[in-house]
């Protein structure tokens, strides 16, 4: 006879405890299977993420972005849309908010830094925009057609960096002139830690939109959007309103995603400004169960499972990839248990 | 243009149209069976991997093309076993095994990273470019090509002049009717997960050992997703899967067709065209396919209520 307490917190319990005991299972399995001891690779993945000050404040540099897509993921599936633009949404962004450094390039910061931002979240609005319009008035499905723009907002900012934005100064190599400091978030340190102020915005724009949700109108009318969209019509909600500005707010957040990673983290506008960013977002969102709180430490360790890559591919020669496959696994393994779980519950 | 350049774009969009098209072929098998399978970039990056590898050990490009449909139909038993087995929504379990496909393939893949192959030997000099007429033409097709026109009429008899094809085609319509004539759904989808697999496999074999003969990285560059687009542009029909190819093997070929012209346009502007013009088709053709009857009825759920 268990007490109804016990019940409930195991209940809540199971699935996380379940999926990263899967997780664990399959990872050991993938590491072992390709010739790596997979205790010694967990302990230098943990190594790798949170040993040191320096792999802390890697760890949190890669949280940012990963931070903002996640959010920028979890909006619109709040109303039963599945977006995984967050990527192009990002890419889209940093090349808008780029035109304002190239225009203002000598601006003080209380210029050029809220020019830029949001020049970035119009741009990424913009690329969210699209999809949410199709998705309201010709009903396409939003999951291709965010993937579709993902390729397109890339290849616009190849465009540009190779083509008119490029700077000579750079001899062949594609990219814009170095941002000025005044383009950048500003930094912000705690003792051995080091960031700058995206992280505090991330955090803050993730806690606001979990109250929002939670206690405003707009959360219970996205729920009854996806739940039930003819008592929403009925209510008099309209669908296409709430898809668009829901999906141009989320295309705002991941476009800040890629100005945090243009500006600060690399310094200029190149080709490659997100190491898939967009998806880790993705994973994150779905594995949170779109819940706003539960994002912000899942984006940490998924963070910390990036920033212990390149750790890996450093000490224990492999291959970068391996963090690809075990967010795979991760995704996989607590989708797995989640779903056998409700399975057994219809049952009994 | 010269009916010369106009053959030859002729044959260069149906080279590049060759592994959509199969990726297509296999996709549309797995939704007539009413099983949405968005892991189709992955299964394709899989594919291309291992059919590459094979081809480099072996020397033997046919042998590359079993070996990437055999890890195509690998990775998608992962999918059959997540929504068949344990119910994960679909699109979730798709995306998943995109993002699993991704990284084993170039997990794997590093070593394959800058080899060569040859490939299948050209038919400029076989009996095939002495035909009359279409020889010039004929012959500038690669094997695959001949397989993946094949196989668009091999679906499309299997699909709608057989028995299995009508069961198939009613697991995808209404699973129950199909139990009340004593047949299991589970067991045609899970054939049609497998099913898809294969041809997804050899979809990603036919570009890196056919088209590209080279191993890159997501080499498959959203070919995948496009794919599972322009099934709904064909309204899940084999037949029509070869049409809506081409649109998107016109519109490659065409951009790089401009661009070695000396075209004055960026060569990245013109790269976008492959998937703004598959786009802007499938924004047109949507709204007929979603109305009209040939979308599969038990997809309808997938598509409409997600998450």
């Amino acid at each position: 006879m268990k007490s109804p307490w016990v019940r409930a917190l195991s209940d809540r319990l199971f699935v996380p405890v379940g999926g990263i005991a899967v997780f664990l299972l399959l990872a050991a399995a993938f590491f072992h299977f390709n010739g790596y001891p997979p205790l010694n690779i967990f302990g230098q993945i943990v190594q790798g993420a949170f040993g040191s000050a320096l792999s802390i404040n890697t760890t949190l540099t890669k949280t940012i972005p990963i931070l903002f897509c996640a959010l920028a993921t979890a909006l619109p599936a709040r109303m039963g849309l599945v977006s995984v633009g967050a990527e192009g949404q990002l890419y889209f962004g940093a090349l808008t908010g780029t035109a304002a450094v190239l225009a203002m390039t000598a601006a003080p910061i209380w210029q050029l830094l809220p020019a830029a931002l949001a020049l970035t979240i119009a741009g990424g609005a913009l690329w969210g925009a699209i999809p949410g319009l199709l998705r309201a008035m010709l009903g396409v499905n939003e999951t291709i057609v965010t993937i579709l723009m993902n390729y397109i907002g890339i290849q616009l900012v190849e465009y540009a960096v190779y083509g008119p934005w490029k700077d000579a100064g750079n001899l062949g190599w594609p990219a814009t002139i170095a941002f000025p400091r005044a383009a950048k978030f500003p930094p912000l340190t705690l003792g051995t830690l080091s960031s700058n102020w995206a992280l505090v915005i991330a955090v803050l724009l993730a806690l606001v939109l979990h109250v929002f949700m939670e206690r405003s109108r707009l959360g219970t009318a996205l729920g009854l959007l996806r739940s039930n969209p003819r008592v929403a019509r009925m209510a008099g909600l309209s669908y296409a309103r709430h898809a668009v500005v829901v999906m141009a707010l989320a295309g705002g957040l991941a476009g800040l995603a890629g100005w945090v990673q243009t500006a600060n983290v690399q310094g200029h506008l190149q080709p490659d400004i997100s190491s898939g960013y967009g998806y880790v977002g993705f994973l994150v969102a779905w594995l949170a169960g779109q819940n706003f709180l539960r994002i912000i430490p899942l984006s940490l360790v998924m963070g910390g499972l990036l920033s212990s890559g390149d750790a890996l591919q450093l000490f224990a020669q492999m291959p970068f990839a391996n963090t690809v496959v075990m967010q795979a696994l991760v995704f996989i393994s607590v989708l797995g248990v989640g779903a056998w779980r409700a399975k057994r519950r219809a049952v009994s | 243009m010269s009916v010369h350049a106009i053959v030859g774009l002729l044959a260069t969009a149906l080279l590049t149209a060759t592994p959509v098209l199969l990726a297509m072929l296999g996709e549309t098998l797995t939704e007539r069976a009413g099983i949405v399978n968005l892991g189709v970039e992955g299964q394709m990056l899989v594919g291309a991997a291992a059919g590459f590898a094979a081809n480099h050990v072996s020397g033997n490009p046919w042998l590359g093309l079993a070996v990437g449909a055999l890890a195509g139909m690998a990775l998608s038993s992962v999918h059959a076993f997540l929504c068949l087995g344990l119910g994960v929504n679909q699109i979730a379990s798709g995306l998943a095994i995109m993002f699993l496909g991704n990284g084993l393939s170039s997990f794997y893949g590093t070593p394959l990273v800058g080899q060569q192959i040859a490939g299948f030997h050209g038919l400029e000099h076989s009996w095939v470019a002495a035909i009359p007429l279409a020889g010039e033409f004929l012959a500038q097709l690669t094997p695959t090509v001949y397989l993946g026109l094949a196989l668009v009429v091999a679906c499309g008899l299997f699909l709608y002049r057989t028995q299995w094809g009508l069961v198939w085609r009613s697991a995808g319509e209404s699973a129950d009717a199909l139990r009340m004539l004593g047949k299991h759904p589970a067991a045609v989808r899970l054939i049609a997960v497998l099913t898809g697999g294969v041809f997804t496999g050899l979809a990603g074999a036919a570009l890196s050992v056919d088209y590209t003969r080279t191993w890159v990285e997501q080499m498959t560059a959203g070919r995948g997703l496009l794919a599972v687009g322009l099934v709904i542009v064909a309204r899940w029909s084999p037949w029509l899967a070869l049409p809506v190819a081409l649109i998107y093997g016109l519109s490659d070929a065409l951009s790089l067709r401009l661009q070695s012209a000396g075209f004055d346009l960026s060569p990245y502007l013109l790269g976008t065209l492959p998937y703004v013009v598959p786009l802007i088709v499938l924004l047109l053709s949507y709204r007929a396919s979603q109305r009209g009857t040939s979308m599969p009825q038990e997809l309808a759920g997938v598509f409409r209520g997600m998450a």
